[in-house]
């Protein structure tokens, strides 16, 4: 530990706000608040402060954050050029706790190169606070969290007429070179020990169950009352989650300058508290109601994050209680609501708010976000709405994918979309079937055979072909259901021998909306595949050769022995409620029923925060699901 | 591109200051040039066609002759654009709906003092006036909000158009942008602020230098009304108050529900 004269730091400071190669960012006033932001001399500098209004996390995740420029008529794209590397300037100790969080989310899997370069590309000198907001709590979560490391460059505690620095890496004791210090004396430490004991204890404000205990007090509450009675006054205008230091969910959206050719593609700020924000193509809303998204806010802090990742996303820094008009967002209120109307002794979780430090020595084998580019080979209209692709990536490359899983489809200037692979592993092609119904798919309507498109993946979890294999199969696909189910038939069909008895049953609305007909004919003629087809509705005159009603009433026309059946469910979020019921009084074991769920899979890589279902990302769990795994949350199949 | 599309622009009862926007484009109103051909925009030109295919329509309309016009060019239009405050919710005139006519003619021509010159029913610019939003009259295809209106969100919504996308017009509340803005809310500075419930898109202007949000962009599709109306109560506003402060750009006579639902 170094001590450094307050003389001393502002030329210090004032150093290296002069240095070309560094942009100085800090502490300051605005109003009567306080922000971070440029510093034009080290006098600007508030070490004193209580709370910023937005945290640091905009220097690495901004508002709105460039994340490639691309340029249609090429369809090429690039990552925009790095800016000068940031000294950041008074992070408190929660704010740092927040960027480990952070770290571990866009580090942990599926590296965020965008993330990364930035967050590589700065430096953290922390300070000990000398004043806590009065909405702050993080002396009250510390209590569970031990003696934790903090990831930091720099650490500045106050002493009166200096300021004790503690270096924390390598490149901190390098900057720290370029200042007058002495060495500390044993009672600097004492005394820099004190101010942080001291510093934690100004915001203790009486939490009632530490972070250890909210994995089971939100499990115990999920039905509790005093949601209800919260939401009831939120305003549903997600300052809450824009100002949180560990909320990470984003937008992507495409902006296309007046040339119509160039433009980029960004990412902003977006948040579990507003409406759109589960919003899929076709306009389901998968959290409507304010209750569950109000709901869904806390549990992610509390129970799911700890699930994923291991830390409780919540660093009490008191933003989010200051940023909310109607006084309903603090965490810790809320806690202590929930405690008081728990009778139980909450049990204790290996969890803490501190996550170990990342490594941020790591390198980013690949874009996380530019696609690559591919061609359209063959194009065919099914239905009214939906077209046949046939797509081969242009590195020569397979698409290497499990039936089951799906791709991001990517056109520069329109935007991405999540889509289904329909065909079996293998080959240099793969096929898509697409429904118009948004802007992207409309565009993919658009183009012809030759084309060139983008596409990431493939993501998520498919189907476990391993495990079926002996087994009896039984498919039940409603509507576009039967699109990422082909992949799988076609799996089946090809790799016979290795199955038991093969039934399919595939219902959709009208004869008009029956996709793949010549193959479902060739699985209707084939000797070891039982198939029944039907539709909710026959027009008059129109030619129709299979079953009239809906998915279950044709679902008595198979027997199988139900413990030793697979059924694979795929269809609209209603289907799987009767199916799954009808399947469960058959006497199928809920491990025997396999599902494939549709959320707003935005990124694909279990980031941008869109599709989860409670604690669980479908683009990356899913979309296919063992439905014992999934049958326990309730956001599933509401 | 085979042929640019034509682009007019009208205006019925407004300041005309949306249209202003437009010219503030500046250089970037050449690039628009070269997408689209104007061929009609009294704010910048002398030239008149009445050949179009895209209509921007700023202003409510008011008068029985207003309704006629919109209603022709609505027939020309193969899509029909509204810009700013007045012609999407009726602009601050319609406040004067709250009165009948007579009422309105009497406060404004009859009352004061040097307003003879205007006395009388045979002036024709007083034909009944009620303010409508022109969605109320004819089809609309688009909409760009605000008083006035943003030119860049205006660049944006003509590149949406061209490239058949979806409107970028969220549909989430102002505080989402105010937020981004590092901005000190303005309740805390004492002030009462419609951010919670007004659609966003205008990136806060408003709360960012000084002032409060007025909703002028209207409402988010589902505005949590009677939360916002529990926390200006809060924050010490009778429901008079409360009243003049949602009506101001959306005033609703033409339905007793309440506007919004949750």
């Amino acid at each position: 530990m170094k001590i450094i004269s307050k003389q001393d730091f502002q030329a210090f400071v004032n150093a290296l706000i002069q240095d070309d190669t560094l942009d100085v960012q800090g502490v300051k006033a605005k109003g009567e608040k306080f922000v971070f932001g440029p510093i034009d001399s080290a006098t600007e500098l508030r070490l004193d402060y209580d709370v910023t209004i937005l945290p640091p996390k905009k220097y690495f995740l901004p508002q709105y954050e460039t994340m490639m420029v691309f340029d249609i008529a090429t369809g090429t794209a690039r990552t925009p050029a790095l800016d000068k590397k940031k000294v950041i300037v008074g992070v408190h100790p929660y704010d740092l706790v927040a960027i480990q969080q952070m770290d571990k989310y866009f580090l942990d899997t599926n590296v965020d190169d965008v993330y990364l370069a930035k967050r590589k590309n700065s430096l953290l000198i922390g300070m000990t606070p000398m004043k806590a907001s009065e909405t702050a709590f993080y002396g009250d979560l510390m209590k569970d969290a031990g003696q934790p490391d903090l990831h930091f460059d720099l650490m500045l505690t106050d002493l009166g007429d200096s300021y004790a620095v503690l270096p924390g890496t390598p490149d901190g004791a390098q900057l720290l070179a370029r200042a007058v210090t002495r060495d500390a004396h044993p009672q600097d430490v004492e005394a820099t020990k004190a101010a942080q004991k001291e510093a934690m204890g100004k915001a203790i404000r009486g939490l009632k169950v530490g972070p250890k205990g909210w994995h089971s007090l939100l499990t115990t509450n999920y039905e509790s009352n005093v949601w209800k009675e919260q939401a009831e006054k939120c305003l549903a205008c997600g300052s809450c989650t824009l100002v949180c230091p560990t909320c990470f969910c984003y937008d992507v959206n495409d902006e296309v300058g007046l040339d119509l050719n160039s433009g980029v593609r960004t990412r902003t700020w977006d948040g579990c508290l507003l409406r759109d924000f589960t919003k899929v193509a076709p306009g389901e809303i998968f959290r409507e109601d304010i209750v569950e998204r109000y709901r869904h806010r806390i549990n992610r802090k509390g129970k799911y994050l700890p699930d994923a990742l291991g830390f409780v996303a919540c660093v009490g820094c008191g933003r989010c209680s200051s940023a909310c008009i109607p006084d309903i967002a603090d965490p810790l209120n809320l806690i202590n609501k929930l405690a008081e109307s728990t009778m139980d002794t909450i049990p204790d979780a290996d969890v803490s708010h501190v996550p170990e430090i990342s490594d941020l020595d790591i390198i980013a084998s690949d874009s996380l976000y530019i696609p690559r580019t591919a061609t359209i080979r063959r194009m065919m209209k099914l239905t009214e709405k939906e077209t046949f692709f046939e797509i081969g990536l242009d590195d020569g490359q397979p698409l290497g994918h499990q039936p089951g899983q799906f791709v991001e489809v990517s056109i520069f200037g329109v935007g991405e979309a999540p889509i289904s692979v329909s065909s079996p592993p293998g080959g240099n092609t793969f096929q898509l079937v697409v429904r118009n119904v948004g802007d992207l798919t409309n565009k993919l309507h658009s183009l012809s055979e030759g084309d060139k498109i983008g596409i990431r993946g493939p993501f998520g979890t498919g189907f476990d072909t391993a495990a079926m294999k002996g087994k009896n199969l039984l498919f039940i696909g409603g509507g576009l259901g039967i699109v990422p189910m082909r992949s799988l038939i076609k799996y089946v069909v090809n790799n016979r021998q290795h199955y038991g008895k093969v039934m399919i049953l595939y219902g959709c609305r009208d004869p008009t909306e029956l996709l793949f007909k010549d193959e479902i004919a060739q699985w209707e003629n084939m000797e070891d595949v039982e198939m029944h087809k039907t539709v909710d509705t026959c027009a008059e005159g129109e030619t129709w050769n299979g079953q009239i009603g809906v998915i279950t009433t044709i679902m008595p026309l198979v027997t199988f022995d139900p413990l030793n059946t697979y059924a694979i469910v795929v269809g609209p979020p209603i289907m799987y409620r009767f199916v799954n019921r009808d399947l469960l009084n058959m006497g199928m074991p809920p491990e025997n029923i396999i599902v494939s769920l549709e959320r707003r899979m935005k990124c694909g890589v279990g980031k941008c925060g869109h599709c989860q279902i409670n604690g669980v990302y479908v683009c990356k769990e899913g979309p296919v699901f063992n439905y014992k795994d999934i049958i326990d949350q309730p956001e599933a199949f509401s | 591109m085979s042929e640019k599309p034509r682009v007019a622009f009208f205006d019925f009862a407004s300041c005309e200051g949306c249209q202003l926007q437009v010219v503030n484009l500046e250089e970037a109103l050449l690039d628009v040039l070269a997408l689209v051909d104007i061929v009609s925009f009294r704010e910048a030109m002398k030239e008149h066609s009445d050949d179009y295919d895209i209509a921007i329509i700023e202003g409510s309309i008011t008068r029985p002759i207003d309704v006629e016009r919109i209603k022709k060019i609505r027939e020309q239009a193969s899509i029909l654009i509204t810009i700013g405050a007045c012609a999407h919710l009726g602009g601050v005139q319609r406040l004067g709906n709250q009165w009948t006519p007579e009422e309105n003619k009497a406060e404004v021509y009859e009352r004061h003092p040097g307003s003879e010159i205007t006395k009388g029913d045979d002036n024709p610019f007083f034909a009944q006036p009620r303010h409508r939003a022109v969605s109320e009259v004819v089809k609309v295809d688009a909409t760009i909000p605000g008083c006035p209106i943003d030119s860049q969100e205006f660049a944006k919504v003509l590149i949406a158009l061209l490239t058949g996308k979806k409107l970028p017009i969220p549909d989430y509340p102002v505080c989402v942008e105010c937020k981004k803005n590092e901005n000190i809310c303005v309740f805390e500075l004492g002030g009462f602020c419609m951010g919670p419930v007004a659609r966003a898109g205008c990136g806060a202007p408003c709360p960012t230098h000084g002032g409060e949000c007025e909703a002028c962009r209207g409402y988010v599709d589902h505005p949590h009304t009677q939360a916002h109306a529990e926390v200006l109560k809060k924050y010490g506003l009778s429901p008079d108050e409360i009243m003049t402060k949602r009506t101001m750009y959306n005033y609703r006579d033409h339905e007793d529900k309440e506007e919004g639902s949750q």
